[in-house]
C-alpha cells in the first residue's frame, strides 16, 4: 500500500507518462512540418537535410498553386462537400430523430443497413453509379458529386442523430406535444437545441468525409468539377511528381478545417460520448 | 426572422448551383496527361485559334486521374472528348476495344508525313490503320557523374552491362551509391527500365513476336540479366532501392546520391536542369550499355489520337496536325525541357540545336543514336500487355527485393503469361 | 419509459414521414448502385469485350481458384489486423494522456487532430518520402549519429508496416476522439474513490478506467478495422502493390481488375466478397451496439 502522492512531487512515472505524450505530438506533427519544408523549398534542394541549408528557401510553390487549377478545385470540393453535408442534416436528423423515438420492431435492422452503406467498398459500386450518372446526366456536376457524397454523410448524420437525440427525455418531447407544437416546431424548437453539440460535431466530421473523398470524385468529375483531393493528383505527372506543388496544396487543403476543427473540438468530445454509449 | 434569412441564403446557395451547367463553349475538348509537351500544348491554345479559327480546351491531368477516367468515358460513349492523348502502349488494346477513330486518311493526305519519325508513327499501324499521330518518342539513355567515375580511374561511361557492374563494384560508397535504376513494379515502372537488360542479354518476351507468342521469358538468358538487375540494385543501388520509381530515381540523382542511372530520356533530361540538379556540372550522357545480344534502349512513344465517339472527327484531326506540326513541335521544344520531338525537321530547327547543345552538346544526337537502335516492340505490342507488363512486373520486383528468387519469379511471370493471353 | 397513450399512434406516423426522406435518398444513391454492383458480379462485363447479359456464377467460381485474391484476403486481414491495432492503442494512449497526464495542455488536443483532415493522397505522398532513405529527414537525421535506419518498402512486412504506420497516423485522431468522449462518460468519482484507497495510477488505468472504456474500444475498433478494408491510396501510392504483391490488398485487387484489367464484373464480385464480408463484420457491430445499450 503507498501513499497517495503529493501534487508536485517529481515522479518517474509522470516524467514517462509526459515523455510518451511528447513522443506522440513529434509522431503526429513531424509529417506536417515535413510538408512545410518541403512547399517551401527550392527545387534543387527539396531533399536536403534542412539543417544543413536552413536559409534556402523560397515562396515561388505559391503563384504556382494560385495559377493551376487547383483554386476552382478547392471550391468545387467546399460547395459539395458543404451542400453534401446540409442536405445530410436536413434529411438525417429527422430520420435519427425518428429512429430513436419512434417504436419499431425493425431498429435493429435499420442500425444494421445503416452501418453496411457506410461500409460497402467503393470499387463496387462507383462503376453502377457511373453508368446510372450517365443515363441521368450527372456527370461532372456537383449535383451528381453531392449525391454520392450522400453515401457518406448520410448514414454517419442518420446514425449519430439516433444516438444523440436518443439521450433526450421522452417527457421534454411529449410535453412539447401536448402543448400543441406540431412535430416540425417540437424537433426545430425542443430537440435540435438540446442536441446541438452532437449535431454540430457530426456535421463537421460529415463535411470531412466528403472533404476527403478521392474516390468518387475521380470517377464521377471530369473538368468542371473536379474537387481538390483529385486536383493534387495532377501534380502526380508523367516521369515527374511535383513534390512543392503537393505539400503545398495538401496545406492549403488542411488549414481551413483547422479552425472548424479547433472549433468543434469541444462539440464533438461531448457528442461522442453519446455515439458510443449509444 | 433568423429562420428566414436561413432559409434566404440556402435558396440563394441552391439557384446558383442549379443554373451552373458544364459550359462546353470551346469547338473541342482535349484532354492529355501531364508531360512537358502537354503543359507547353496548353499554353497554345490561342495560336491554334489563330491558326484554324478553331478554340480548344485543353485539358491537362496526371497520369493516374487520366488513366481511370479515360477508360470509362470511353465505355460510356460520353462524346464529350474531341482528342484524347494516346499512349502507344494502350492503342491495341484501345483499338481491340473499339475506343478509337482511325486517322489514315488524315495521315496519308499530309504534305509533311514523311517528316514525322517513320519508327513513332508506325507504332500506332495496327490493323493496316494509323489510329495517332505522335508527339513524343522518348528513349533509353545513361546519365553520370564525371567525377565519381574519374575518381576511380575511368574516364568515359561504361559500354557493356559487365563492365558497368564492374564500374559500380569500383565507385559504391556510402555518400554515392554506384547505380539506381526503377525498380517499382508497373508496367510504366520497372518494366519500363528491365527489358532494355533483358534484351541486351538476349531474353525474350515471346518466342517470336509477332508470329509464334508462346511465352518465352524463363529462358537462361533473361535469368542472367535478372540476376544482373538484382545484383546492380540490390548492391550497388542506394538504401530502399527496391521500391525506387522514377521520382525516386530522378531525386536521388539531382541531389547527387548516385553515380549512374540507366532510364528513359525524359529522367535523363532532368538530371540535366539546372533548376533542379545539384551535380550539374559532373553530368554526363552515355549510350545505353550494351550486352551480349546488342543494346536495347527503351522506347516509349505518346500521341494523339480520335475518340470513336467524337462528334466531329475531321475538326479533331485538325488540331491534330496542327499540334504535331513542325512549328508546335519547335515551339514547345523551345519553351519546355521536350527534346523528345517526333519529326525531323524539329531536329535540324538551328534554335532548337541551340537550346540543347547549350544544356548538353551530345544529347540530341545521342538521341537520334539510341532511337535508331531501339525496336518498336520493345513492350511487345498487344492489346494485353498492359496486364501482361504489370504481372510480370510485379514478379520482377518480387525477385529484387527477395520474396521470389529469380528462377521462382520468371517461371511464374511465364505461366501468368500464358493465362493471360488464353483468357 | 413513460409513454402517454394518446398521442403515441399519431406520434408514429409522423415519426415515419420523418424517416421516409433519409430511406428515398439511401434507395437512390446508395441501394440502386449497389444492386447495380451486384448484378454486375453475376454477368460478364469486360470494358474492352464488351458486356455479355447472361447471367453466370462464373466470376465466384473464379474467385475461389484464384490464388492472387486468396493472398489478397491475407493481406488485407494483416494490413487490417495490425492497423486497428496499431491505431486504437495510439489513439487510446494519446485520449488518456491528455485526459490525465497533461490536462492542462487544452491547445495540444487541436494539434492531435490534424492529421485526420490531411487527405489520403497527401498523407500517401508525404509517408511515402518519409520512407524512402534517399529522400526521408529521419533517415538523414539518423545519419548524423551513424545509425542507418532500414528500408520499410522493399520487405514484406516492412512495406506492411509502413502502410499501417501512415494510417494510424492519419486515424488515429478518430480513435482518439471517440476515447476523449467515453473518458469524459466515466465519473471522476470511482477514480478518486480508488486512489483514496491506495490504487496507483497505473492500477487505477488498469482496473477501473480500462474495463469501463470497453464498448467504446470494440466499437471503435470495429468501424476502424471496417474502414482499414477499404484501404486503397496509401496502397496505390507507397508501394504499387509491391514488393511483388506483398500490399496488395482485397480491395486494392478489385481496383487493378476492374479498372487495369477491364473485368469489371470480375472486380464486382471482389467487391461483393468485401461487402459480405463487411456485412458479418458490422452485423456483429450493430447486434454488440444494440446489447451494450440494453445492458
Amino acid at each position: 500500500m503507498r501513499k497517495p502522492k503529493r501534487k508536485n512531487a517529481f515522479s518517474w512515472k509522470q516524467a514517462a507518462g509526459v515523455t510518451m505524450m511528447l513522443v506522440f505530438l513529434v509522431f503526429a506533427l513531424l509529417p506536417i512540418i515535413w510538408a512545410f519544408i518541403l512547399a517551401l523549398r527550392p527545387e534543387n534542394r527539396l531533399f536536403e537535410p534542412i539543417w544543413e541549408s536552413p536559409t534556402a528557401l523560397t515562396l515561388s510553390n505559391i503563384p504556382k498553386l494560385a495559377d493551376s487549377g487547383f483554386p476552382k478545385a478547392l471550391f468545387n470540393s467546399f460547395v459539395t462537400a458543404s451542400v453534401s453535408t446540409a442536405l445530410a442534416v436536413v434529411i438525417g436528423v429527422p430520420g435519427g430523430f425518428a429512429l430513436a423515438k419512434g417504436r419499431s420492431s425493425r431498429k435493429f435492422l435499420a442500425s444494421w443497413a445503416l452501418l453496411l452503406l457506410r461500409m460497402a467498398p467503393p470499387v463496387g459500386f462507383v462503376i453502377p453509379l457511373f453508368i446510372l450518372y450517365l443515363k441521368i446526366g450527372f456527370l461532372d456536376t456537383w449535383w451528381g458529386l453531392i449525391g454520392a457524397y450522400m453515401v457518406l454523410t448520410l448514414p454517419l448524420v442518420v446514425w449519430s442523430s439516433w444516438t444523440s437525440l436518443s439521450q433526450i427525455p421522452d417527457e421534454l418531447i411529449e410535453a412539447a406535444l401536448l402543448d400543441g407544437a406540431t412535430m416540425g416546431q417540437t424537433l426545430r424548437r425542443v430537440v435540435i437545441p438540446a442536441a446541438r453539440p452532437g449535431l454540430v460535431a457530426t456535421s463537421v466530421l460529415a463535411f470531412l468525409l466528403s472533404w476527403n473523398d478521392f474516390f468518387f470524385a475521380l470517377i464521377i468529375t471530369r473538368s468542371d468539377t473536379v474537387t481538390a483531393p483529385v486536383a493534387i493528383m495532377n501534380f502526380v505527372s508523367y516521369a515527374s511528381v511535383d513534390w512543392g506543388s503537393i505539400a503545398i496544396a495538401s496545406i492549403v487543403l488542411t488549414l481551413p478545417t483547422v479552425p472548424v476543427i479547433v472549433f468543434a473540438n469541444k462539440y464533438i468530445v461531448q457528442s461522442m460520448g453519446g455515439a458510443v454509449k449509444g | 426572422m433568423k429562420f428566414t434569412i436561413r432559409a434566404r441564403l440556402a435558396t440563394a446557395a441552391m439557384a446558383t448551383i442549379l443554373t451552373t451547367v458544364p459550359a462546353y463553349a470551346e469547338d473541342l475538348n482535349v484532354i492529355l496527361f501531364g508531360m512537358p509537351y502537354t503543359y507547353g500544348l496548353a499554353e497554345l491554345e490561342d495560336d491554334f485559334e489563330a491558326a484554324t479559327g478553331l478554340t480548344a480546351n485543353i485539358e491537362v491531368v496526371g497520369q493516374d486521374v487520366f488513366e481511370n477516367r479515360i477508360t470509362l468515358s470511353f465505355t460510356g460513349k460520353t462524346g464529350d472528348i474531341d482528342v484524347v492523348h494516346t499512349p502507344v502502349i494502350q492503342v491495341q488494346r484501345w483499338v481491340e476495344a473499339g475506343w478509337l477513330h482511325p486517322v489514315t486518311d488524315g495521315v496519308n493526305g499530309m504534305d509533311t508525313k514523311d517528316d514525322i519519325l517513320a519508327g513513332p508513327l508506325d507504332a500506332y499501324l495496327v490493323k493496316g490503320d494509323y489510329w495517332a499521330l505522335p508527339f513524343f518518342a522518348e528513349t533509353g539513355m545513361m546519365s553520370y557523374r564525371k567525377d565519381v567515375l574519374a575518381n576511380a580511374g575511368y574516364d568515359h561511361a561504361p559500354t557493356t552491362w559487365a563492365e558497368l557492374l564492374e564500374v559500380a563494384k569500383a565507385v559504391n560508397s556510402d555518400d554515392v551509391a554506384a547505380f539506381a535504376m526503377r525498380a517499382a513494379p508497373g508496367q510504366g515502372f520497372n518494366m519500363f527500365v528491365f527489358p532494355m537488360i533483358m534484351r541486351a542479354y538476349g531474353g525474350k518476351f515471346f518466342a517470336d513476336y509477332p508470329n509464334d507468342l508462346t511465352p518465352a521469358i524463363n529462358s537462361p538468358e533473361t535469368l542472367e540479366a535478372l540476376n544482373l538487375y538484382i545484383d546492380l540494385i540490390n548492391n550497388y543501388g542506394p538504401p530502399g532501392a527496391g521500391n525506387f520509381n522514377f521520382s525516386e530515381v530522378a531525386a536521388a540523382m539531382q541531389a547527387g546520391k548516385i553515380a549512374m542511372f540507366v532510364d528513359g530520356t525524359s529522367i535523363v533530361a532532368q538530371s540535366l536542369d539546372p533548376e533542379k540538379s545539384q551535380v550539374l556540372e559532373h553530368m554526363a550522357i552515355a549510350a545505353v550499355p550494351e550486352g551480349p545480344a546488342g543494346r536495347s534502349p527503351a522506347i516509349a512513344v505518346h500521341g494523339l489520337g480520335i475518340p470513336a465517339d467524337a462528334p466531329d472527327p475531321e475538326v479533331s484531326f485538325k488540331f491534330i496536325e496542327w499540334a504535331t506540326s513542325e512549328e508546335t513541335l519547335a515551339k514547345i521544344a523551345l519553351a519546355q525541357p521536350f527534346p523528345d520531338f517526333t519529326r525531323a525537321s524539329v531536329a535540324a530547327n538551328p534554335e532548337v540545336i541551340a537550346k540543347y547543345e547549350s544544356i548538353n552538346p551530345d544529347f540530341l544526337n545521342l538521341r537520334v543514336e539510341m532511337l535508331n537502335d531501339a525496336i518498336g516492340h520493345y513492350r511487345p505490342l498487344l492489346p494485353q500487355w498492359p496486364q501482361i507488363g504489370a504481372a510480370v512486373g510485379e514478379h520482377i520486383n518480387a525477385a529484387v527485393n527477395g520474396l521470389e528468387s529469380p528462377e521462382e519469379a520468371l517461371a511464374a511471370a511465364e505461366a501468368e503469361m500464358a493465362e493471360l493471353l488464353a483468357e | 419509459m413513460a409513454q402517454v397513450s394518446g398521442v403515441q399512434p399519431v406520434l408514429q406516423r409522423s415519426y415515419r414521414l420523418m424517416l421516409m426522406p433519409a430511406v428515398i435518398a439511401v434507395l437512390v444513391f446508395a441501394v440502386l448502385p449497389l444492386m447495380g454492383m451486384f448484378w454486375l458480379s453475376f454477368t460478364g462485363f469486360d470494358l474492352v469485350k464488351g458486356w455479355d447479359t447472361g447471367l453466370t456464377l462464373e466470376n465466384f467460381t473464379r474467385l475461389a481458384d484464384d490464388r492472387r485474391f486468396i493472398g489478397s484476403v491475407w493481406v488485407m486481414l494483416a494490413l487490417s489486423g495490425f492497423g486497428v491495432v496499431a491505431q486504437v492503442t495510439a489513439g487510446t494512449l494519446i485520449a488518456v494522456g491528455l485526459e490525465k497526464i497533461i490536462p492542462r495542455w487544452r491547445h495540444v488536443r487541436g494539434i492531435f487532430v490534424v492529421p485526420f483532415v490531411v487527405p489520403h493522397v497527401a498523407v500517401a505522398l508525404i509517408w511515402l518520402s518519409l520512407f524512402t532513405p534517399t529522400l526521408s529527414p529521419i533517415n538523414a537525421f539518423f545519419d548524423l549519429f551513424g545509425i542507418t535506419v532500414p528500408a520499410f518498402l522493399t520487405t514484406r512486412w516492412g512495406a506492411i508496416s509502413a502502410i499501417v504506420i501512415a494510417d494510424t497516423w492519419a486515424s488515429f485522431p478518430f480513435v482518439m476522439l471517440l476515447i476523449l468522449a467515453a473518458l469524459q462518460g466515466i465519473s471522476t468519482d470511482l477514480d478518486e474513490a480508488a486512489s483514496i484507497d491506495g490504487a496507483s495510477k497505473m492500477q487505477v488505468f488498469w482496473r477501473i478506467t480500462l474495463p469501463l472504456l470497453k464498448p467504446a474500444l470494440l466499437m471503435v475498433a470495429l468501424f476502424r478495422f471496417i474502414e482499414t478494408i477499404k484501404h486503397f491510396p496509401l496502397i496505390y501510392v507507397m508501394t504499387n502493390g509491391g514488393p511483388g504483391r506483398a500490399t496488395q490488398a482485397t480491395n486494392y485487387y478489385a481496383f487493378i481488375q476492374t479498372f487495369q484489367n477491364s473485368k469489371v464484373s470480375y472486380g464486382a464480385a471482389i467487391a461483393v466478397f468485401l461487402f459480405i464480408f463487411a456485412a458479418i463484420i458490422s452485423f456483429w457491430v450493430a447486434r454488440m451496439n444494440s446489447r451494450l445499450s440494453d445492458a
